[in-house]
């Protein structure tokens, strides 16, 4: 057993509120891991610690056995790890193809500051070179200049899962790819999920509330529940847990 | 924006110093006056706008940074005699460390708070211009003697056009490659999102940090193109007044663009020169003019008039309906 | 030590006039997250305003005092109603963009200055006839004029009226739960944007009445809304989010300036507020009673 990232024993409080509680998982290298809980159960938290933007009270993140959280927010991409936005949090006055530049930071060689000359030159074409193919890809490259905020909320969505691929990513972090999409882009996200999880071996971990797709998709899931692990295991066991029915399936299946 | 600046914009450069070579032979003393002001604005508002516009942090502190720039430049020749060549890249130099040092807490906060904080620092530096008495004169004002470039005096603004020009064609053509370039996306990519940011690898931190120290190296350049045109300097000059001033050219040309910045400085410069050519009646309304186009610009162009201009022709080229806005659904947050 | 006192009392009084003025600004930030740039013209024109009704319409002081805030109600109420609406409209469906407000707010400040500076009758420097004259008050060695007891009594009015307002009626609460969170406010059925308006209508009257109560202690020109700044260093001590730290603050500011014109040089007053908010942002950016500054959730 390869565990790729692991969290251990993370207790994050926000004031008075415990967003998570001594929780621990472990992700195994190539698969497709789903978190999932109802609302406020601490998914993003999991994520928010992960890019640093918040630093847990107790408990460990690891990468590759790399203690993250000694890192700072802007080493985590350049270590391998890249995510998504569960709020369409988009780069609005920059164009599409701007976005996935911006993406390749991490990737693109610091020549000397911006001054003109021959390295800036082929590092800029190489970028562009290569941000385009993304975007082939993605199927955005119709819209490579179009501002990233004139997006619909599919393509907005599409452009996000974009940029953090431009990274390389060895770990991709979605958080609620298909929130708010139609059934065809829902095929499409998980199309593209099975791809990068299949073909190109990026392990995935993914916060979902569409239970479609996360049936689908997912090798192993996790239920979150107030800050603390419900239960793992894989989908089929995870739909048959009764625990699990009870506090989140239970009306979701409903609506089902 | 990536890759280089369009041959077509790199030219334009040079004509800007052509034009500043063979201008002064053409036009009466006056007019010089006018265009060596324009791009000495020029200058202050491509620099403001590298931390307004293109990096979305709303500081107040360029003023101060410009009157380094002034002092600095001046007294270096007048006190140790330091020729212009290499006072005014000192007196940049020394603008953009204290940016620097400004930056470092600066960067901790944010909206509001940054933006108190950089004025309160503005009106300090303004404070100490006003009673450093023994340096700067204080109250009475500096009478600068004109500055030497390689043993040529610039005495008045027909020598000074030429050398303005120049730096000018610098400034700009530095600023086209530097918004064309990793770090320019950078600036960009902190504006509109933070998170965003960080989350692809850009130290959001350090590049705030650059953009100050960027901007207020522009803003002592601006103070040393001053002192090439200008035979006075007064701490009055260096105050809110000349900060809205620039910030409403931002914000009228549009923020964040380099040729919205440039169609600002050129529309709001002239207009206090044609104030003051108008009688003394006209000359009172000049506060209220500038508050109501501010007003107006924020309510209907919020790209500035350079945003009209681009959407115009973006229409043209496509020849069909503009884009339709689709409209974004609100998502739920978890609390 | 008589001086010390003396200055210490009369930082009080100048320090209710801070406060209020802070309170202006604090009360619009919290519900409309626009910083207001244009307090101190708000304070200006309610100044004016009192000097017009009492020397050209001849009104006794109680209709004056009356009328001004009714007056600088409608200016701040039309500009949100106008302006910021048209601003901010736009801004929510993409983000809220801070430099767009805080832009039209400094438009509105030079409108206001410059609708003042053109009226012939501004030109000549005024000052406003105090509320009560008469001999001043001794407390021991301090010397008090009336108009700073009117002063303090008038600001502890409109303090707890305000904590009445907010705490007790139906209206106070819609307010304030507008300004914690606006989406939710609007769910269950709060009007926001009548709420945006009526607060920025009440803030500017705040700044109004503190117009007229600063107004006979200094001379009067279109300039003096630079007043705004000590209630900006003021609310900066307070934690910029907490009505009673705008008090706590203006208070201190008021008295600090004073202990500084004593102590250390009658020069250094003029940037007393603008080191004060630096130190301030430098050492304990939240302030005395503010919340801690984050980034909002992702």
């Amino acid at each position: 057993m390869s565990a790729l990232f692991e969290l251990r024993d993370v207790t994050m409080r926000f004031g008075g509120l415990t967003a998570l509680n001594r929780f621990s998982m472990q992700v195994e290298a190539g698969s497709i891991h789903a978190l999932i809980g109802p609302n406020g159960a601490g998914k993003s938290t999991v994520f928010n610690c992960v890019s640093r933007f918040c630093m847990p009270q107790r408990g460990e993140i690891f990468f590759d056995s790399r203690p993250l959280l000694a890192e700072p927010a802007h080493r985590i991409v350049q270590l391998g790890i890249a995510r998504t936005f569960q709020n369409i949090e988009q780069l609005h006055r920059m164009t599409v193809l701007e976005t996935v530049l911006v993406g390749l930071t991490s990737r693109t060689p610091r020549y000397f500051s911006f001054a003109p000359g021959a390295t800036r030159a082929r590092a800029e074409r190489r970028a562009v070179e290569e941000a385009e193919e993304i975007l082939s890809q993605t199927a955005l490259i119709g819209f490579r200049d179009t501002l990233a905020g004139e997006l619909d909320f599919g393509r907005q969505k599409l452009l996000d899962l974009a940029r953090a691929l431009a990274s390389r990513p060895r770990l991709l972090l979605l958080d609620e790819p298909a929130a708010g999409l139609r059934n065809r882009e829902i095929s499409f996200v998980d199309s593209i999920l099975v791809n990068l999880a299949r073909e190109r071996g990026i392990t995935i971990v993914l916060v979902e509330h569409v239970m479609q797709l996360v049936m689908s998709v997912a090798d192993r899931v996790t239920v979150l529940s107030f800050g603390e692990k419900l239960a793992e295991g894989a989908p089929s066991a995870i739909r048959a847990d009764s625990k699990v029915v009870e506090a989140y399936l239970g009306s979701e299946a409903a609506h089902a | 924006m990536y890759g280089a600046p369009p041959p077509k914009q790199l030219a334009a450069l040079g004509l800007l110093v052509l034009a500043g070579f063979v201008l002064p032979h053409a036009l009466p003393d006056y007019f010089l006056y006018i265009g060596n002001l324009l791009m000495m604005y020029a200058v202050l508002a491509l620099g403001l706008d590298i931390l307004l516009g293109w990096t979305g942090q709303f500081a107040f502190a360029h003023i101060a940074f410009y009157g380094f720039g002034i002092y600095a430049t001046a007294l270096l020749n007048m006190r140790l005699g330091i020729p212009f060549v290499l006072g005014m890249p000192i007196a940049a130099a020394v603008a953009a460390l204290i940016g620097l040092l400004i930056a470092l807490p600066a960067t901790r906060l944010r909206t509001v708070y940054l933006a108190l904080a950089t004025y309160a620092f503005a009106e300090c530096a303004q404070w100490v211009f006003r009673t450093w008495d023994s340096v700067t004169r204080g109250p009475d004002g500096l009478r600068m003697s004109a500055p030497q470039i390689f043993g040529y005096m610039v005495g008045n603004d027909r020598d000074a056009m030429p050398v303005i020009a120049i730096i000018l064609a610098v400034m700009l053509g530095a600023t086209l490659y530097l918004v064309r370039s990793r770090l320019g996306r950078a600036f960009c990519a902190v504006r509109d999102s933070e998170h965003v940011a960080a989350a692809s690898g850009i130290d959001v931190k350090r590049t705030k940090v650059l953009a100050f120290t960027i901007s207020a190296f522009y803003a002592g350049v601006a103070g040393g193109v001053y002192t090439l045109f200008q035979s006075f300097v007064h701490p009055d000059g260096l105050g809110v007044w000349t900060l809205v001033l620039v910030l409403t050219m931002i914000v009228v040309g549009g923020s964040g663009t380099i040729g919205g910045v440039l169609l600002g400085v050129l529309l709001l410069g002239v207009l206090p020169e044609a104030l003051r050519a108008a009688p003394r009646g006209l000359l009172v309304w000049q506060e209220f003019a500038y508050g109501l186009i501010l007003i107006l610009a924020i309510m209907f162009m919020p790209r500035g008039l350079w945003g009209l201009v681009i959407y115009r022709l973006r229409r043209k080229a496509r020849r069909g309906p503009p884009p339709q806005a689709v409209p974004v659904p609100a998502l739920e947050r978890e609390p | 030590m008589s001086l010390v006192l003396q200055g210490v009392a009369s930082g009080v009084v100048t320090g209710c006039v801070y406060a209020l003025v802070a309170l202006s600004l604090v009360i619009v930030y919290k519900a409309t997250d626009v910083v207001n740039f244009a307090g101190g013209e708000l304070v200006m024109i309610g100044a004016y305003l009192g000097l017009l009704l009492l020397l050209w319409f001849q009104l006794p002081y109680i209709a004056m005092f009356a009328l001004v805030p009714v007056a600088v109600f409608a200016v701040g109420a039309l500009f949100d109603r106008i302006t910021l609406r048209k601003v901010g409209g736009r801004a929510l469906a993409k983000h809220v963009d801070l430099v767009s407000f805080v832009v039209a707010t400094i438009g509105l400040s030079y409108l206001l200055k410059g609708a003042v500076r053109v009226v012939p009758f501004t030109e000549e420097v005024r000052r406003l006839p105090p509320l009560f004259s008469g001999p001043p008050v001794f407390i021991g060695d301090v010397v008090l004029q009336r108009q700073d007891l009117a002063i303090i009594a008038v600001t502890t009015m409109i303090m707890l009226a305000l904590w009445l307002f907010f705490e007790r009626t139906l209206l106070g609460k819609a307010l304030r739960a507008t300004s914690q969170n606006a989406r939710a406010a609007a769910l269950v059925g709060v009007p926001v944007s009548a709420m945006r308006m009526a607060v920025w209508g009440l803030a500017s009257a705040i700044a109004g009445i503190a117009g007229v109560l600063l107004a006979p202690k200094l001379l009067m020109t279109p300039d003096m809304g630079a007043v705004v700044m000590l209630a900006f260093a003021a609310a900066i001590i307070g934690g910029f989010s907490s009505l009673p730290g705008c008090v706590v603050g203006g208070i201190a500011l008021g008295v600090i300036q004073n202990l500084v014109g004593i102590f250390i040089s009658p020069q250094a007053i003029a940037v007393t507020p603008f080191f004060v908010i630096m130190l301030v942002l430098l050492f304990r950016p939240e302030g005395l009673f503010g919340e801690s500054l984050a980034l909002k959730k992702v």
